[in-house]
């Protein structure tokens, strides 16, 4: 049964179809090598390109420029990036903007969403969601950050001892600071009494929306790439001969490509319930939201794992594809709080759905 | 009455199974069946059919002409989930009857025999399968009792194994060797042979839960009429595939729906009696995992519904990935459930049905699920070869 608002199949299979086309053409094995060597600006250009297509603006509302198509638009970019092991600052991009979006206010949608929507600018949120923020003294911020998103990004989402601020990053010193996964940009903010040009009262909501949509991004991002790396090493496997066979015939291996298999689709389902839940604003979607990235990530960490391991030698090699994979897992894993505090905050909201005579288990037919 | 009178109207339709099953589900029955012996368990499942059987329910799925209700696949699945939410009685005696012999004449059984076999179930006749032998478990097809045409009758002689509920039997889907001379799968060919049969032994086999559901069967000299063969002679193997793909389907949709509501069930009972384990904070993660990942199994479940109607169905690996998770999680569920139950949680009990009540009988059980319809490592081999391309060698 489809609800209301949730956009139909068609809509989301052409989608899908034509971010994946678009992407295996100019994100494949090659040019990801070239750009993690330094040899291209595949993060650029492809940024170009997404604005072009109007990808920038998939989740962003169409009164702000976007093309409103939520939370299940952004799941399949993500997927589909996550696929490639696209370079860029999209999660951290887009999780602002949904933020600005649930909690920002008129104004501050109305200063933000459209340039974001056209790709002018992107966007920097903590790479961390715990307690820690900027010190805020009267109008003004300090503190260094650690952030998920571009060195030119145009502002910085961030906590502070009081609500929530958006600060212009004209007023920050950013140093790069360079990650084992070269695909995504992590950064140092650094504020001294800087001036937050928006500011979002509502800290426990922001800091709730941001979490949701950095948690929908990277489990989805985690499925794409579980799911990629393992068509990738399956094929890989059904080349490589030795003992006079392809080792694609082993039995060894082949269950464990049945139990990646196995694991894919139930990471595939995870990121879409999450993903359903929140279309339809359920009382649950925060707790199924959150066990997706905590779920999903590790899954995917397990996935990359055994891909390096089953394509051998050359799964440790430089040159492969295994071990970019396998960084951006391990990253995804870590981001916004460690899953086992995730999995704490998903219990007790259980506890919570629970006590208030509420199932947290209700899944359409 | 018939519930069936209010299919065109699925909460309607829901509304009146919710009240039938309100009234006729005695509340107590799964106390009584936690401690009733097999003769009373078997007993307490007839009984079961036969209330099913007096509003339509007995073999809803069925197409008119052949008794059945010719109801479709959301109403099944209505139906499942209602039986499921009222934590109803199983129906486990009657699997066979109600899926594999069904999924098995349907497309390949003759208009006789359609008529005269699918009609019995209503009426409460068991059937088993003897597909399995001592010696051909995953590897089925190597199978070796031997049936022999003599004039209109073939003469069987072998020994079958893992029948479930053969001691209780009618009917049984019986695969044998015609050609021994031929590739395996190429010379077998499938029977319909009436259990009371003068030849055919049955022994029950005791598990390691304690129960003996299953049987073993020893056929000596047993004549079967010609006229009991499902398709054509030496083609039993294609014949053979219908009646392992019916499997999929509701029958797993129902179990999945079952583990919730008593997962569901347990929590609250732990929230409420604060329970010692939600203390442990690794515990308590755990458990939150088996949910999300409780979830993601029932998703696929109804995926597999929704493809099995289509022409993929027949190609698709889904319903192996399912087995695979579905089976693997209820192991670690049981696990999990044995780890907090402590001594008292291993204090010996035998039980009819699995309810999360007796946490080491259930974990015992749950080997059924990995084991049983094709062992998860033949499952494993199928999504690799068939889904995934990789090479037999």
């Amino acid at each position: 049964m489809e609800t209301a608002s949730t956009l139909d199949r068609a809509t989301l299979d052409a989608l899908q179809e034509s971010i994946a086309g678009v992407l295996a053409e100019q994100c494949d094995s090659t040019e990801l090598h070239a750009f993690i060597d330094g040899k291209n600006a595949l993060d650029k250009t492809l940024w170009a390109q997404a604005g072009q297509l109007g990808w920038l603006g998939l989740g962003i509302p169409e009164q702000f420029g976007g093309l409103g198509m939520g939370a299940e638009g952004l799941a399949i970019l993500h997927g589909e990036l996550g696929r490639q092991s696209s370079p860029g600052p999209y999660i951290a991009t887009f999780s602002a903007a949904q933020t600005i979006v649930e909690t920002g206010g008129q104004e501050i949608c109305q200063t933000w969403l459209p340039r974001l929507a056209s790709g002018d600018i992107s966007g920097a949120v903590p790479a961390i969601l715990d307690e820690r923020g900027l010190t805020r003294s009267g109008a003004r911020v300090s503190g260094t950050l650690r952030c998920l998103g571009a060195a030119d990004a145009a502002f910085v989402l961030a906590p502070t001892d009081d609500g929530w601020v958006i600060v212009d990053m004209a007023q920050a010193v950013v140093t790069v600071a360079p990650m084992w996964d070269r695909t995504r940009d992590v950064i140092d903010v650094h504020l001294k009494a800087a001036t937050p040009v928006g500011i979002l009262p509502d800290a426990a909501a922001t800091r709730a929306a941001l979490t949701r949509a950095m948690a929908l991004a990277v489990a989805a991002d985690s499925a794409g790439a579980a799911r990629s790396i393992t068509e990738r090493t399956i094929a890989y496997m059904k080349t490589r001969e030795q003992f006079g066979q392809p080792i694609a015939g082993f039995q060894a291996l082949k269950h464990r490509a049945a139990d990646l298999t196995t694991k894919l689709a139930v990471a595939d389902e995870m990121v879409r319930h999450a993903v359903q839940r929140t279309v339809t604003n359920e009382p649950d979607a925060e707790l199924w939201t959150l066990l997706a990235k905590s779920e999903v990530t590790e899954a995917c960490v397990f996935v990359t794992t055994d891909c390096v391991q089953l394509h051998g030698g050359v799964g440790f090699t430089w040159d492969f594809d295994p071990h970019i994979f396998l960084k951006r897992a391990r990253l995804n894993e870590v981001l916004i709080m460690a899953n086992t505090a995730l999995r704490d905050q998903a219990a007790a909201a259980l506890a919570a759905i629970t006590t208030s005579g509420r199932s947290a288990l209700e899944l359409e037919l | 009455m018939s519930i069936l009178d209010a299919q065109h109207d699925l909460p309607a339709f829901r509304q009146e199974i919710r009240k039938w099953l309100a009234e006729v589900v005695p509340p107590d029955w799964k106390a009584r069946m936690a401690r009733a012996s097999n003769e009373e368990h078997i007993a307490f499942q007839r009984w079961w059919m036969g209330e099913r059987s007096k509003v339509g329910l007995a073999i809803p799925h069925w197409p008119k002409e052949y008794g059945g209700g010719g109801l479709t696949q959301r109403h099944l699945i209505a139906i499942a989930d209602e039986i499921a939410r009222a934590d109803a009685p199983q129906n486990r005696l009657f699997t066979i009857s109600l899926i594999h012999m069904p999924g098995t004449l349907l497309p390949h059984g003759n208009e006789v025999q359609k008529r005269r076999y699918l009609a019995g179930v209503a009426k409460g006749e068991v059937w088993c399968q003897g597909f399995s032998e001592p010696n051909s478990g995953s590897d089925l097809a190597s199978l070796r009792t031997k049936a022999v045409r003599d004039g209109d009758h073939y003469v069987i002689n072998g020994q079958k194994i893992w029948s479930s509920n053969s001691m209780y039997a009618d009917h049984c889907l019986l695969l044998t060797r015609t050609d021994p001379n031929v590739q395996k799968h190429r010379g077998i060919t499938y029977f319909i042979m009436d259990m009371r049969s003068p030849g055919v032994e049955v022994r029950p086999i005791r598990q390691a839960n304690g129960r003996a559901e299953f049987g073993e069967l020893f056929l000596t000299d047993v004549r079967i009429p010609a006229e009991n063969m499902i398709g054509a002679e030496n083609n039993g193997w294609r014949v053979a595939q219908a009646t392992l793909a019916s499997e999929r389907g509701v029958i797993s949709f129902e179990g999945g729906e079952r583990q919730r509501y008593e997962i569901e069930a347990f929590y609250r009972k732990s929230l409420s009696a604060g329970a010692a384990w939600l203390r442990d904070a690794q515990l308590h993660r755990e458990f939150v995992s088996f949910l999300a990942e409780m979830q993601a199994a029932r998703r696929l479940l109804r995926r597999v519904l929704e493809e099995s109607e289509t022409p993929q169905a027949s190609a698709s690996v889904l319903p192996s990935i399912v087995k695979l998770s579905s089976t693997v999680l209820r192991q670690r569920i049981c696990s999990f459930m044995v780890r907090i139950g402590g001594v008292d949680g291993q204090a010996f009990a035998l039980l009819a049905e699995e309810p999360f009540g007796s946490p080491m009988f259930d974990f015992l059980s749950a080997f059924s699920g990995t084991i049983a319809g094709g062992t998860n490592e033949i499952q494993r081999n199928i999504v690799a070869e068939r889904g995934l391309g990789m090479p037999r060698v």
